[in-house]
């Protein structure tokens, strides 16, 4: 079945970065008719749609934007999560980059949902070109009366910003967003409060992110009707993008109705990247757990992927071949919860630090048998015990590692080593 | 009050208390590290986790407040035990387990933790902990040295600059396991209260300069005591051995110093290692010559023959700087009313001024002695036509005097300017009670030796009126005796009901007299001290 794209459908279309464009393409008319709703009526129609947060954990939007209190002068915020950080995911960026007014057009119906005038767009320091492409498109829409003290006309007044971070991982995580936001160390803070009733400056704050928020407008001409016929089930509803890299013929960011299995996305990707056969692939990027490929039929969804053990995270689908050694895939990705900690918790700080130096030792060929108990222990004093989700995402793969792919920490420390030719993923591609 | 269960035990708490708190009152202990009563609460080292009924997973005690009735906790639980045991594995792989060096040793959070909750053995097999070359004794300012590598990054001592000083010159820097604490470039620390941080440094990262190798803790005795440093009183306690003060720590009241004490403060100790002891009665017969030492019983019958051979046209007087104790000042009080002397007086000691935040605000001492508003409160103030202690020390009064008994004053006391030791001087008969060597007793006729406030009970009243206790920690030096009993034997003389009083029943004496509605004991002296209103009615 052939999907018509929803929030990619201006992808090629240069002409739409411009406000004049992307009214040509239909723009602005959801926010025409949003601030024509009642506020409340606009939060029941994204609770009805069934829309998940897109950013990793999946909690529904409609439900987040409720939780702000009603009723009080303390002023609102809404911050638009653009930190993207989640290795393997690149698709706000593309969202960002090909069509910055959808994003902007579902920031401002949110802000008019929660009574929000201001909106923070963090976006990461490496994002360097959609930050400017965001900071155009933003004064264009200030030019046009899409933002500002009289919003289309309608009286309400909205404020848009777009804050840098400076390239930590741990600012992703809402709270450490925050506190970057707020000028200070990005680390996450303790919940509760949770930040619709404490957030940014110590108001309540919506955060969502940009994949979500860029589903509103659609949410909102379309019907959450419409909305909700997309997708596996009512659980599991609209479009979604996901993030194919790895060993594929042609990476990339792909959408369709959230669902869809590996063997479809690699269908339109062109296959295994030189007809190889399919190792093992993470679907929800570095935090989730790994599958092994007879996993490939799961339906990418958030429930479907969760009974299996993993997560559809950011859907950063990652796909390895038969040439990838595990053990070293998932070294790496230790290595990169190590650095990324923020070093607050112990159980984080020293875990992530541990576990990368138990898998060097593995695949140096000097683990013993005693450390796979050791990882698995290491698992269970990490997961579960710390401020936030970080240490939770460093065991997502290591726990894989060792209850899935056992046979290949087993190999490592029968063979002396690793057994795998030593790859290189980029050289490779490049001859391919 | 919501109502919480913890490991069984039920109890009223405030609304919005913390979980470590509530379980204080119950008598179960929550171990943790981060967690501070007075800082803000972070919920980081993760040692604090329990079981809370209904909640997915375990939670952090310093992070769960108690909102209403019902909440049910497990501490004494296996899952609990596990995570309290893996967190301290956690702390320990990369910790330098250099215990014999380190200062911290005995009192080190590490190593009560490791003894009751975590496990003899490690898993950890590394050659190489991590380490933070260049940085294992650095000094972060001029009374504090930070260790990187014993660090477990709890920031208490960060919060503390920033919350309780306010002055933020300590930082968290870098991040994930490489997370180290340090001063911000061109600062140091070397804020009024920097020490502060090397007591609530739950190991051994952060050690005292002074106090760096200066003792093993565990031989250190331990007395709760009063700081001598200045009018504010900060509780603390004394930590001696072999009849020597090794440190002050302070003792947490909310009412006074909080959990904090300055500096300075903390040094202040060290005059009684820095001045000779007095340890003998001395009488000087000719003004140059050397003195005589004298026996006690001697040393006592020379001055009740001074205050006996007093005339109706003989003036004594009676002078105290605010260093001696209150029941010290009673009795030197009750002797001038034996004489009929209406000259006495109490001299004020400008200080430094000396801020200790507290939750009411902070309190703050302006003068160099700890115990002014005592002396007065126990009537050393002249009486009617009687000189002024500033008649005495600037004026000519003591020229007029047959008898001048001086009680106290430390070394660093104004009595002991030049000046003022030649007017006291010009008294016919002067006479010093003082625990050290001094310009005073240096041209004393009669020196009685007395005792520090280490060596002695008594009560000291702070710059807030608040009467606190203090308690002997050890034994005076031979030769040395505590003025209250010199005093008592002096006053017996002259009314046998003074005869062999302890300092206890001094005091229920004297605040019979002077705190009349107050009903408090020496033994039942309440922790927190007692607050005299606002005193300046009582204390004049």
């Amino acid at each position: 079945m052939a999907f018509e794209p929803i929030l990619t459908r201006n992808v090629g279309n240069p002409d739409v970065r411009t406000v004049a464009g992307y009214r040509r393409a239909g723009g602005y008319e959801a926010l025409a008719k949003g601030l024509a709703t009642e506020p409340d009526e606009l939060i029941e129609q994204v609770k009805l749609s069934g829309l998940r947060g897109r950013g990793g954990a999946g909690f529904p939007a409609g439900v987040k934007w409720g939780f702000i209190p009603k009723g009080n002068d303390r002023p609102k915020y809404l911050v638009a999560n653009a930190d993207e950080s989640e290795p393997g995911t690149f698709k706000d960026r593309v969202l960002m980059e090909h069509d910055p007014h959808q994003f902007i057009e579902g920031c401002a119906l949110c802000c008019w949902a929660v009574q929000a005038n201001t909106c923070y767009i963090y976006i990461r320091g490496e994002y360097v070109r959609q930050a400017e492409v965001l900071e155009v498109a933003i004064a264009d829409a200030y030019r046009e009366g899409i933002l500002g003290d009289n919003v289309l006309g309608s009286g309400f007044r909205l404020e848009m910003q777009v804050h840098r971070g400076a390239g930590a991982y741990i600012c992703g995580e809402e709270t450490g967003m925050l506190e970057s936001l707020e000028g200070r160390r990005g680390q996450p803070r303790v919940k509760p409060p949770f930040p619709a009733v404490v957030g940014a400056f110590g108001c309540p704050t919506v955060i969502n992110n940009v994949e979500t928020l860029c589903n509103v407008p659609h949410i909102v001409s379309r019907g959450p009707e419409w909305f909700k016929q997309i997708g596996t089930d009512e659980r599991n509803t609209g479009p979604k993008l996901y993030c194919l890299s790895g060993h594929v013929e042609r990476p990339g960011v792909y959408e369709t109705a959230i669902g869809a299995t590996l063997d479809e996305l690699l269908e339109r990707a062109g296959g295994m990247l030189g007809g190889r056969e399919l190792k093992a692939f993470q679907p929800g990027g570095a935090s989730a757990a790994i599958l092994p490929a007879d996993k490939r039929a799961v339906p990418l969804d958030f429930d479907s992927l969760a009974a299996e053990g993993s997560m559809l995270g950011s859907a950063a689908v990652i796909v390895m071949d038969e040439t990838t050694c595990l053990v070293r895939a998932t070294r790496r990705l230790a290595a990169f919860f190590n650095h990324e900690s923020c070093g607050q918790c112990t159980p984080c700080r020293e875990g992530t630090n541990w576990s990368e130096m138990v898998l060097d030792r593995i695949e140096a060929g000097e683990g013993s048998a005693a450390d796979v108990e050791l990882i698995r222990r290491i698992c269970n004093n990490m997961g579960g015990t710390t401020l936030c989700a970080l240490a939770d995402a460093a065991v997502g793969p290591l726990r894989s590692l060792v209850d899935t792919f056992g046979d290949e920490v087993e190999a490592h420390l029968a063979g002396g080593g690793c057994p795998l030719p030593e790859r290189r993923y980029f050289e490779e591609a490049a001859r391919v | 009050m919501p109502k919480v269960t913890i490991d069984g035990r039920e109890i009223e708490v405030e609304r919005g208390e913390n979980l470590i708190e509530a379980g204080k009152k119950v008598g179960v202990q929550i171990p943790h590290y981060c967690y501070h009563p007075r800082l803000s609460v972070v919920g980081q080292c993760r040692m604090c986790l329990v079981k809370v009924e209904g909640m997915p997973k375990l939670q952090t005690a310093c992070t769960t407040q108690v909102m209403k009735d019902g909440m049910e906790v497990k501490v004494d639980d296996p899952q609990v035990q596990e995570a309290q045991a893996g967190v301290m594995e956690f702390l320990l792989i990369n910790h330098p387990l250099d215990c014999p060096i380190c200062d911290q040793a005995g009192e080190c959070g590490l190593q009560d933790y490791s003894f009751k909750h975590g496990q003899a053995f490690s898993r950890f097999e590394y050659d190489k902990k991590r380490v933070y070359p260049g940085r294992e004794r650095i000094p972060v300012g001029p009374h504090v040295l930070l260790n990187m590598n014993r660090c477990i990054q709890c920031t208490r001592c960060v919060r503390f600059t920033e919350e309780v000083t306010g002055t933020g010159e300590l930082g968290f820097f870098q991040r994930g396991a490489r997370a180290e604490i340090g001063v911000f470039p061109g600062k140091q620390l070397d804020n009024p209260l920097s020490t502060c941080v090397v007591d609530i440094c739950p190991v051994g990262a952060l050690t005292s300069t002074e106090f760096r190798f200066a003792e093993r803790v565990w031989y250190l005795d331990k007395e709760p005591s009063i700081c001598t440093g200045c009018d504010v009183g900060c509780n603390i306690t004394l930590e001696h051995r072999e009849g020597k003060i090794r440190r002050y720590k302070p003792r947490a009241n909310p009412e006074v110093n909080d959990y904090w004490m300055c500096d300075y403060g903390r040094g202040t100790f060290r005059r009684y290692e820095e001045t000779p002891r007095l340890t003998t009665p001395l009488l000087r017969e000719e003004p140059q010559a050397e003195p005589q030492r004298l026996a006690w019983s001697e040393g006592i019958r020379r001055l009740v023959q001074q205050l006996a051979a007093l005339g109706p046209e003989d003036t004594s007087a009676f002078l105290s700087a605010g260093f001696c104790s209150t029941e010290e000042a009673y009795l030197l009080r009750r002797l001038a009313d034996a004489v009929e002397s209406p000259h006495r007086g109490t001299t004020l000691e400008p200080g430094e001024v000396r801020r200790i935040p507290n939750p009411q605000g902070g309190i703050e001492g302006r003068e160099a002695a700890p115990n002014r508003r005592g002396c007065e409160l126990a009537g050393l103030t002249p009486g009617e036509g009687g000189f002024s202690a500033t008649d005495l020390t600037e004026g000519d009064a003591a020229g007029k005097c047959t008898l001048l008994v001086v009680a106290d004053a430390d070394p660093g006391s104004r009595l002991h300017r030049p000046e003022t030791v030649e007017r006291l001087r010009r008294a016919a008969f002067l006479v010093v009670l003082g625990w050290g060597e001094s310009p005073l007793s240096a041209v004393a006729d009669l020196v009685l030796p007395t005792t520090t406030h280490a060596e002695s009970d008594g009560t000291y009243v702070n710059c807030e009126h608040r009467l606190q206790q203090f308690e002997r920690a050890f034994p005076a030096p031979t030769g040395a005796r505590p003025a209250v009993d010199t005093l008592l034997e002096v006053l017996a003389v002259v009314d046998a009901r003074w005869r062999d009083l302890t300092t206890a029943e001094v005091f229920e004496r004297m605040a019979a007299e002077v705190l009349a509605p107050a009903e408090v004991s020496f033994a039942g002296f309440p922790a927190r001290g007692l607050s005299l209103g606002d005193g300046e009615a009582a204390a004049g």
